[in-house]
């Protein structure tokens, strides 16, 4: 098949990030200028989610046998972009006080953002690994970047270092997962695969399965599901905020497109033994992510504890996807992904506006009556830590009823369960944080969130928490886009 | 416009979000005009959609804002639903309320609370046009909640007395028996018949259940039992006497006005229901006709002024209880608006008399004030008779009818026609034993200066008088909501039966005359037998139910937690919490922060994963 330039058209968003980032490069190489350089990259993510967004309603096609540029991958591309832009605007007045090289940052984020759009159009596991590599280096860079500044109080290159030698453990079982794949089936298409699932040639289901699990265990150790967890309240920890953030978002929400289309075009829940496994790991995250959290008083650690358990109950709509009809599982796992990033959004970047590479606030006792210190602070943090939680009138709460009902259509009563147990145990942890706030100020350092550099930050606060209560009131317009993207996946 | 119906619960919303959000910060000026304001607004937006819908001559009308979710049959959305009943109780809730929060304006101004107490009020008219206007059951029972709520906030509203925190904690857990029933109700109705919109429960259960049926009757009757609750009515009644601890105007629109009538309104608005189970509508008339009798006895002991304008009340809406029971529908709504022209009049006139009377609350301690207090004098003197239901003043048509729609039944109309007579004697009476001892007679307590008024004061009263005066002559368009299955035929029954009803009232207004007026009879003679003194005592105590009501149920109640003060249920919590700390505990000794250690569990959770996959 021969690759036209037309052909690359709905690959416009991709090349405009690229393009950013060489552009930000060549700048920085003639003069650097920071505030330039951020405001190319938001410039280039902007443009980026706007031709995304226009392309949504007229393009299906696949480029190449790597990429698929469906609805579904444009959601997410437009997703990806807006949130590193988001974050790109958080990071700003992060590290405006770096005594360091500041502006190879951005290229770092730009370049994690490709890899990012690459993993949510892949429906081939070249294009898969091409598009985790691209991200998780960008990120082991963007963890560690504050490394030379002398008054970094936490302990960035240990997070970088630890992140870097767990994940490429983790890229090895996938890498070896697939190549069993491989050798079963001798393709690396998604949907050719659905051969190694009906048990015609090769060598037996017992292989498919330990192929499909490894390929799982890859994957879920990217999303920090239980028990390959335990990296992330160290990296989350350690990582300047923006990049937590990043982490947090796109990372995890790339990585689950990945597996969900992975796992509905290869129909690997044909099996028993597998939809066993991924329970089993679903039960696991849930109670151990939100045990982890209950009497955590860093506040990073406490939402890095608090991902697993929301990884945890993303895989019980990916379960519910084999039982039930129709889309509803996948539009719950789409609506969840979407809420999932617009909490953490806002919740890592009150942490973040008040923080920077000098000095993160990251106790729970930085915060004690931030209502009466700063109500507007507190009041978005609050709005996010109740939507985290799954209290009604928030996205969160709608999210979560959708997980609730696709488990509900399923018959999966076991997991939905564990779900309410853990949103219990959940609602005490994110409520204690809620509870400091309120109460009277003890002392305590007045945060420096003012000023026109945060300004930008703000807004994107703002933002967010308009998102995050509209749609907890009025999500008829996203459950409907979602409703259209969703049929793309089956 | 009549699009913009979601416009009238929205200002009043507005409202109490902007006087929360400022939190008494505003000049006591600007919260009046925000807080009467926004339902004077809303009023006029009623008048102007209640003069189209009336103009446009179609019989209902529907609107909805926007759908909150969809989810299977689950489909709860913010729609309003306009016919002649919402369209009556939204005009006397925007109506009366206005008028009520414009008197407020002038009572509550020396009150520190003064933006606490509007934003409160306005909550309250927002969530009763919820409950009136929703057009399905989500939206009634937020709106049912919602007044519940607020009713609780402004009886506890002076919290600092211990006393009205324990009246407020009181009106709320009794009510709440009667919301429970009501939701498991709701709950039992969307379950049989799969759907949440109130106009299709009711063609669904027509259609579906059988005259009669179990089902018909166990939702009617759980419906039954929200209504007693939110109405004061037997056996729910011991909540309302004690609600007159909120401040005055409270008492006037939520005690006596708009939200104890919401029961009889929830009736009316399900009435099919009550039509299929005819059993469940008799009891509604026998409530009504009992409670109806009890607080008239209760009235004519009492001594606190609002506490006998509080037993007028749930002996009135026990008339209305009644209507619904022998199936005259639009008469018992009619009753409500009469009742809240001259209840509203009455309440808003007792408090100008006890602001004037320096917080003096017991008749006992007043008299002689008719030259003193000539607004308060004329405004209870026009109450007064309409409530006794005085020829041509409004409460005598709406009392009218509904005796004549009970004469007329068959069965058991007879007995229900004279109790409801009795009970139209007992009003005479009670309602001019407190006419005559506070307004004339000599002084025996605080003599007022002057009167306590002013324009935003005695302009509602005056307004209200009218209303008590001519209200009666108002044809409320409720036809086609009860066109199935209510008595229409024109009343025939004979003048002297008539007669009699308009004189028996007169008869009571003479008999207190001649007792407390012309002291011809003396109330010390007749205290004097033991018999009466014994009745006094009884009554007075409301006929012993809170006593009835301590030994059956709180007592043992308070009886039971005292044996189980180490919760036996709450160990079972207090399990889970242990459990979950010392979970906690052992699993954070997994986080070491060593690389080798989390290598580990990788490596350990492939080996047990792949091993499950392929020995499962």
């Amino acid at each position: 098949m021969i690759t036209t330039l037309a052909d690359l058209l709905p690959l416009m968003p991709l090349l405009i990030t690229t393009a950013t980032t060489i552009v930000a490069m060549i700048v920085i190489g003639i003069r650097r200028n920071y505030a330039v350089t951020a405001g190319i990259t938001i410039a280039g993510l902007l443009i980026a989610s706007l031709v995304a967004v226009s392309m949504i309603s007229t393009t299906n096609s696949q480029v190449t046998p790597l990429l698929i540029v469906d609805q579904y991958s444009l959601f997410f591309t437009v997703l990806i972009c807006v949130t590193a832009m988001l974050i790109t605007i958080f990071s700003f007045p992060y590290l405006a006080n770096l005594d360091d090289s500041k502006e190879e940052y951005y290229l770092l984020l730009s370049i994690a953002t490709i890899g990012a759009i690459v993993m949510v159009s892949s429906n081939h596991f070249v294009s898969t690994i091409l598009g985790l590599e691209t991200l998780s280096m960008s990120l082991y860079g963007m963890v560690a970047y504050p490394v030379h500044s002398k008054l970094a109080d936490k302990f960035p290159l240990e997070a970088s270092v630890k992140y870097l030698v767990l994940s490429a453990a983790a890229s090895g079982i996938l890498l070896f997962g697939m190549a069993l794949i491989y050798a079963q089936t001798g393709t690396l298409e998604f949907s050719s695969i659905v051969n190694v699932t009906k048990e015609t040639p090769g060598l037996g289901t017992g292989f498919a399965i330990v192929a499909l699990i490894m390929v799982f265990i890859g994957i879920a150790f990217k999303l920090s599901l239980a028990p390959f967890h335990m990296w992330t309240p160290d990296v989350y920890e350690g990582s300047p905020l923006p990049a937590t953030t990043y982490l947090a978002t796109i990372g995890k929400s790339a990585m689950f497109v990945v597996l969900l289309r992975f796992i509905v075009t290869t129909e690997a829940l044909s099996f028993d033994s597998i939809i066993l496994v991924i329970s089993l790991v679903a039960i696991v995250s849930i109670l151990a992510g939100n045990l982890l959290a209950l009497l955590q008083n860093s506040l990073k650690r406490i939402l890095a504890y608090s991902s697993i358990a929301h990884m945890g109950y993303l895989l019980i709509a990916l379960v519910a996807s084999y039982y039930v009809q129709g889309a509803i599982s996948v539009e719950a796992v789409t609506f969840y992904l979407f809420a999932y990033m617009v909490m953490s959004i806002g919740a890592f970047g009150v942490i973040s506006i008040v923080s920077s590479s000098e000095k993160e606030f990251d106790d729970i006792d930085d915060y004690q009556g931030l209502f009466w210190r700063n109500p507007w602070l507190a009041l978005v943090f609050t709005g996010m830590l109740l939507s985290l939680a799954g209290i009604p009138l928030t996205v969160g709460f709608i999210g979560k009823f959708y997980l609730f009902f696709a488990g509900v259509e399923a018959g999966l009563w076991t997991l939905l369960v564990v779900l309410i147990l853990g949103s219990g145990i959940g609602l005490y942890y994110y409520l204690r944080v809620v509870y400091r706030m309120l109460l009277s100020p003890k002392g305590g350092e007045r945060f420096k969130s003012g000023g026109s550099q945060y300004m930008g930050a703000h807004g994107v606060l703002a933002f967010v928490l308009a998102l995050l209560l509209i749609l907890g009131v009025y999500p008829t317009p996203l459950v409907s886009i979602i409703e259209t993207i969703s049929l793309n996946i089956l | 416009m009549l699009d913009l119906i979601w416009l009238l619960p929205t200002y009043p919303l507005l409202g109490f979000l902007a006087l929360v959000l400022t939190s008494g910060r505003l000049p006591k000026k600007i919260v009046g005009i925000i807080g009467a304001g926004s339902v004077g607004l809303s009023f006029l937006t009623a008048a102007i959609i209640a003069t189209q819908f009336l103009a446009g001559g179609e019989d209902y009308f529907v609107k909805e804002v926007w759908a909150w979710m969809a989810v299977g049959s689950f489909t709860p959305g913010f729609s309003f639903y306009l016919d002649g009943l919402s369209l009556v109780m939204m005009l006397v809730i925007t109506g009366v309320g206005f008028l009520i929060h414009l008197y407020a304006t002038g009572y509550m101004a020396d009150d520190p609370s003064f933006s606490r107490f509007f934003s409160y009020m306005n909550l309250f008219v927002a969530a009763m046009l919820m409950l009136v206007l929703g057009d399905n059951l989500v939206l009634l029972y937020l709106g049912w909640e919602g007044v519940g709520l607020c009713s609780y906030l402004l009886i506890g509203f002076w919290y600092t007395n211990p006393a009205n925190g324990y009246a407020a904690r009181k009106a709320f857990i009794v009510t709440r028996v009667g919301d429970t029933s009501m939701a498991i109700g709701l709950f039992l109705l969307f379950a049989q018949l799969g759907t949440l919109n109130i106009q299709d429960v009711l063609h669904a259960a027509e259609a579906e259940w059988a005259v009669g049926s179990g089902l018909a009757i166990a939702a009617a009757l759980l419906l039954l039992g929200g209504a007693v609750g939110k109405s004061a009515q037997l056996p729910l009644q011991t909540w309302l006497p004690d609600a007159m601890a909120g401040p005055t105007p409270i008492s006037a629109l939520i005690h006596a006005a708009t939200m104890v009538t919401a029961g009889v309104y929830l009736i009316a608005r399900t009435h099919i229901l009550f039509e299929i189970a005819p059993s469940v509508q008799l009891l509604v008339a026998w409530i009504g006709l009992i409670t109806v009798l009890m607080a008239g006895f209760i009235a004519l002991t009492q001594s606190d002024i609002k506490r006998i304008l509080a037993f007028s009340t749930m002996s009135q809406i026990g008339y209305m209880f009644l209507a619904l029971g022998v199936g005259a529908w639009s008469a018992a709504i009619f009753h409500l608006m009469t009742h809240a022209f001259f209840k509203a009049l009455l309440f808003l006139a007792s408090g100008t008399v006890i602001l004037s009377v320096h917080h003096e609350q017991n008749i006992f301690k007043m008299g002689g004030l008719r030259k003193k207090l000539p607004v308060s004098f004329a405004s209870f003197l026009i109450g007064s008779l309409a409530l006794t239901a005085f020829p041509f003043t409004s409460g005598y048509f709406s009392k009218d009818e509904i005796l004549l729609a009970a004469l007329e039944m068959d069965g058991p109309g007879t007995i229900l026609w004279v109790g409801g007579v009795l009970g139209a004697f007992l009003t005479g009476i009670y309602t001019f034993r407190l006419f005559f001892i506070v307004f004339f007679g000599e002084n025996k307590g605080h003599v007022p200066e002057n009167e306590v008024g002013g324009i935003h004061m005695n302009g509602p009263l005056f307004l209200l008088m009218i209303l008590s005066l001519v209200g009666g002559f108002i044809a409320i368009p409720v036809e086609s909501v009860f066109s199935h299955g209510e008595v229409h035929e024109e009343h025939h029954v004979s003048t002297l039966i008539h007669g009699f009803m308009i004189a028996v009232p007169l008869i009571g207004i003479v008999i207190s005359y001649l007792f407390f007026y012309a002291k011809i009879f003396s109330i010390e003679k007749l205290m004097s037998i033991p018999i009466s003194q014994t009745l006094h005592r009884f009554w007075f105590s409301g006929w012993g139910m809170d006593w009835l009501y301590d030994r059956l149920i709180v007592f043992p109640f308070l009886w039971l937690s005292k044996i189980n003060k180490a919760d036996l249920i709450d160990s079972f919590y207090a399990f889970i919490v242990k459990f979950a700390r010392a979970s906690n505990a052992m699993i954070v000794r997994t986080q070491t922060g060593y690389i080798r250690w989390y290598a580990l569990s990788i490596a350990a959770g492939l080996v047990v994963l792949i091993s499950i996959g392929v020995l499962l």
